[in-house]
């Protein structure tokens, strides 16, 4: 298994908890950044020629705010130069309040057959405070275009002011219009971000508020055959991100773009996160790595665990041996010190579905 | 017989801490030339980072200069600073004992102070002659004049001749060290007689072993004579000896009246005391100079390395600290909390403050110290009485007929604005009404009795807080009386954690134990289980609070870029988990052990 990552760093507007390497208002830069993107990929092409991706992701930022044909291009070109698997799974990222019939169109003619809507919450009033360009109807709107297509929504915890109620009610939402997946994680506040005031002003609900939104989040999703598959993410059957398991499996994944990540060969690398340094490289033929990581040894071993009980598919034993010797040998402590949180069944290593949610403090006795 | 040098003077400081002690010792070494202005760093004397930092004097430090007084003589001084807290009270008399006189140093702008008084009449008691000194003459609110009344009054020393100086400013310094070469007595003794030296300080240097500080009472020494001590056998070579300058500066030999240093090659941190008394091993003199008096320690606390396997280097911080701090006493303890580790007795609380923070600056180690406790008389029902500083220690209630607690006598000093509050804390303190002196209007000194176990618990810092730092206060130990005490332990996870435990008062147990739970709750990390942490007396759980368990910590996302970002995340927080400690099946921060200290009340 391996991934194509495509980073679209692009936004009509920022919201207020977001730290990630996006632009609002850059719009200028669109068609240079693309090329530059396309570049980049010729500029790997010999590099990746043996491998075959199985998985291509579009994020952002926004991917859904630029001209579609875009992405479109995007996709011609990863067609031109890396080999794709026979069926691969394609997903973009969308702002609701960014589609429109014929983006959607052209999106499945260049092979997108997944789709990740950017939901958060169905409280129209609670959209407004985080900033998003989107009501609750342009999502319903959204939805109706992608009807009976394969769609992920994405729902957020610990908002200002929400009630258990809100949460459900934007679960409902988002299910009764179609969505496949249900993505469904907690705020993360950031330092520097706007909504960092509401935190340090006690506004948001704490900790313990939000792991009861989660759980009880959880069960209503499991009611509705929607089957929790990583921590954060919930699928009704086959309906699984087959992109992101391969980031949980520690498989290899390639990203272009400004900040996109790769991991090849026991090596993570980092692309910069500026615009302008990123397209000065790309155009003077480099590769715009900023970082380059080789993670082998203890580290790869505790990422390898890390990453795999993130999952409720949880470790295979013998998968772990094949690649790092005896697990016990390794972890022999640390599991007995643990126990009570895991199960281990059929060579399978899991933690217990009551501590996913506390995976830190689990993991934590497996680090040297 | 042959008298010493008449030219020599050797002399201390003797100030409150903050009246300019150390910065005046910076001027007459500038004056007597013995560091240039260029290179002069402030407060040469003070040469720990602790004491510069904090602006105190800890350790005494000799320097010997050389003065052109106004008669025509070159003089030999030799100045050895002190420290002004009372605490170190003990470093002071060393360092009393090897002078004939002192410096009293009075800050024109405070007035004679709590501390300088309890220094003054050690001075008084070693039979030195003291020259008063009023300082920072250069602020508006100086007030010489009112100053040398205040010491002719209260001290009954005769001010009029005072020097009134600027030590800052460097105002009047020479006036200072003419009184000296007139008032302070040139040292008796005798150079022809057997070597005599007092040991007054020493410490360990990497290439040369032991170095002693001493001062001459009788005879002479050299490189290549054979010392030994009165306390032990041990015959050394002297392979160096000299003056401080104030760092070493070898010379030739030492002769009586002088003060300096004398190295043998003495391998062992043990093998010398402070207070002993050096003399020639083929020629030796037939007595001891009288030396110091054992000094008691009345604060106790427990010491432990936070990594288990630097025991060792604990242990040998807490000797090579010793070699010059005779005042700090230690021996080997277990906790079941805490593994192996040390209890440590002090002179007071600053005495703990300074030695534990020496230990991890100095000797780079981390630490963990258990709350300060007191040594407490315990009479048991079998008729034997025991000595017990350590609460894990005490016998069960049911084999003690009574306990006794240390008493201090207590001076509070403070305007009189804030009396009630001072009054009201004394009283909290169990504290007992003796006297009130109004030492002028704004003024105002109260005698209270005290349990030393109630100061060594928040006493200053509600002290302080109460009094906006207004109010200054000294203690001296005053004996024991039979208290109703009682052992307050601390259970976590229902098991009891004796570095955790503290002996209290009856009337106080159910307040401190809530207070502690509390406290407790709130610095212990959440678990991934929860922890009930409960305060008992002799099984009976008195007061109970919850640490919850945790419900939330993952990273919401992770995918590409955030892995890394993740893990590396782990790390720290796993930095973090390796300063805690596991008592039973809970990881407690190091810091905890100190959370017993802290109150809510102000």
């Amino acid at each position: 298994m391996a991934g194509i990552y495509i980073h679209v760093p692009f936004c009509k507007q920022k919201c207020s908890y977001c730290d990630f390497c996006s632009f609002p208002n850059k719009s200028g830069y669109e068609e240079a950044y693309m090329a530059c993107l396309y570049q980049e990929m010729k500029l790997r092409k010999e590099e990746l020629k043996e491998m075959t991706f199985d998985t291509v992701y579009f994020g952002g930022g926004t991917p859904s705010v630029i001209d579609p044909k875009y992405i479109y291009g995007a996709m011609k070109q990863i067609k031109t130069c890396f080999r794709l698997s026979q069926n691969p799974e394609i997903t973009i990222e969308m702002n609701p309040g960014t589609v429109s019939e014929e983006k959607i169109k052209l999106y499945t003619r260049a092979g997108i057959n997944r789709f990740s809507i950017g939901l958060q919450t169905a409280i129209d009033s609670q959209l407004a405070d985080l900033n998003r360009i989107h009501t609750a109807r342009d999502f319903a709107h959204c939805a109706s275009l992608l009807k009976g297509r394969n769609f992920n929504a994405d729902v957020m915890l610990g908002l200002k002011g929400q009630t258990l109620d809100d949460v459900k009610k934007t679960i409902d939402f988002a299910t009764l219009a179609g969505a496949s997946h249900i993505s469904m994680y907690a705020l993360t506040v950031e330092d520097g971000t706007p909504i960092y005031t509401d935190y340090l002003n006690g506004e948001l609900p704490d900790e313990d508020t939000v792991a009861y939104y989660y759980e009880e989040g959880r069960k209503y999703l499991e009611e509705k055959g929607f089957k929790r598959y990583e921590i954060s993410n919930f699928a009704k059957e086959g309906k699984e991100s087959r992109h992101n398991l391969n980031y949980w499996a520690r498989g290899e994944y390639v990203g272009f773009g400004l900040s996109a990540s790769s991991f090849m060969n026991g090596r993570r690398l980092t692309n910069t996160f500026d615009l302008d340094e990123y397209m000065k490289c790309i155009l003077s033929g480099f590769l715009p790595v900023v970082d380059s990581e080789e993670v082998d040894g203890e580290t790869a071993k505790f990422e390898y665990l890390m990453l795999h009980l993130r999952t409720t598919r949880g470790m295979k034993i013998k998968e772990f041996e094949s690649l790092f010797g005896s697990f016990f040998a390794s972890y022999g402590d640390a599991y007995e010190k643990t126990k009570a949180f895991m199960t281990l069944e059929d060579g399978v290593l899991r933690i217990k579905d009551e501590y996913l949610y506390v995976q830190n403090s689990v993991l934590m006795e497996y680090m040297r | 017989m042959a008298k010493p040098n008449k030219l020599i003077r050797n002399f201390c400081i003797i100030a409150h801490i903050d009246h300019g002690k150390s910065t005046l010792a910076d001027r007459i070494m500038e004056l007597t030339g013995q560091v240039s202005k260029r290179d002069m760093e402030e407060q040469l004397l003070d040469s720990m980072d602790i004491e510069r930092e904090r602006g105190i004097t800890i350790k005494l430090t000799p320097v010997r200069m050389y003065y052109q007084a106004l008669d025509g003589n070159e003089y030999e001084f030799n100045l050895i600073d002190t420290p002004g807290h009372v605490d170190f009270t003990y470093e002071v008399s060393r360092s009393l004992a090897a002078c004939e006189g002192a410096l009293l140093v009075v800050d024109s702008t405070q007035g004679v102070e709590a501390q300088t008084l309890a220094n003054l009449y050690l001075a008084l008691d070693n039979d030195l002659e003291v020259v008063p000194v009023i300082n920072k003459i250069d602020l508006p609110s100086a007030d010489p004049e009112g100053c040398k009344k205040e010491i002719e009054e209260v001290i009954g020393l005769d001010a009029s001749e005072a020097p009134c100086v600027s030590a800052k400013e460097g105002i009047n310094i020479r006036d200072v060290l003419e009184a000296v070469t007139k008032i302070v007595p040139p040292p008796d003794g005798d150079t022809d007689k057997p070597l005599k030296a007092l040991i007054f300080d020493s410490y360990y240097d990497n290439y040369r072993g032991v170095i002693l500080f001493v001062r001459l009472k009788d005879g002479r020494v050299k490189v290549g004579d054979r010392i030994t001590t009165f306390l032990s056998d041990t015959v050394y070579d002297v392979v160096e000896v000299g003056a401080f300058s104030p760092r070493l500066q070898p010379k030739s030999s030492l002769e009586a009246g002088e003060v300096g240093y004398i190295a043998a090659s003495i391998k062992s941190i043990l093998d010398v005391a402070v207070g002993d008394t050096v003399t020639n091993a083929d020629n030796p003199a037939d007595e001891p100079l009288p030396g110091y008096k054992r000094v008691q320690p009345v604060v106790f606390c427990g010491i432990y390395p936070l990594d288990g396997s630097k025991f060792g280097d604990l242990k040998d911080a807490l000797l090579k600290l010793q070699l010059n701090d005779a005042a700090l006493i230690f021996e080997p303890d277990t906790s079941t909390a805490l593994g192996f580790g040390f209890r440590c007795g002090f002179l007071g609380l600053l005495h703990m403050e300074i030695i534990q923070e020496r230990i991890e600056r100095e000797f780079n180690l981390d630490i963990i110290t258990t709350a300060p406790s007191v040594s407490y008389k315990v009479h048991l029902t079998s008729g034997e009485v025991i000595d017990v500083d350590n609460p894990s220690h005490l016998p069960p209630q049911s084999d003690i007929e009574f306990m006794e607690e240390p008493i201090v006598k207590a001076e509070v000093y403070t305007p009189p604005d804030y009396l009630g509050p001072i009054m009201d804390l004394c009283q909290d303190k169990r504290g007992t009404f003796k006297n009130m002196t109004y030492l002028d209007e704004h003024r105002v000194k109260l005698d209270y009795t005290l349990p030393l176990n109630e100061i060594v618990y928040d006493f200053f810092d509600s002290l302080k807080s109460r009094t906006k730092g207004y109010a200054s206060f000294d203690y001296e130990i005053a004996g024991y009386e039979q208290a109703k005490l009682v052992k307050l332990d601390i259970l976590l996870n229902g098991d009891v954690c004796d570095a955790l435990s503290v002996i209290v008062h009856e009337s106080r147990a159910y307040e401190r134990g809530r207070m502690l739970c509390e406290n407790l709750k709130n610095a212990i990390p959440r678990q991934l289980f929860e922890v009930p942490v409960q305060a008992a007396i002799g099984g009976k759980i008195i007061a109970r609070e919850t640490v919850k368990a945790v419900r939330k910590d993952v990273l919401a996302k992770c995918y590409g870029g955030d892995i890394t970002r993740k893990r590396k995340l782990l790390e720290k927080q796993k930095e973090g988990k390796k300063r805690m400690r596991q008592i039973g099946s809970v990881q407690v921060p190091s810091e905890v052990f100190m959370e017993i200290l802290k109150t809510n009340n102000d």
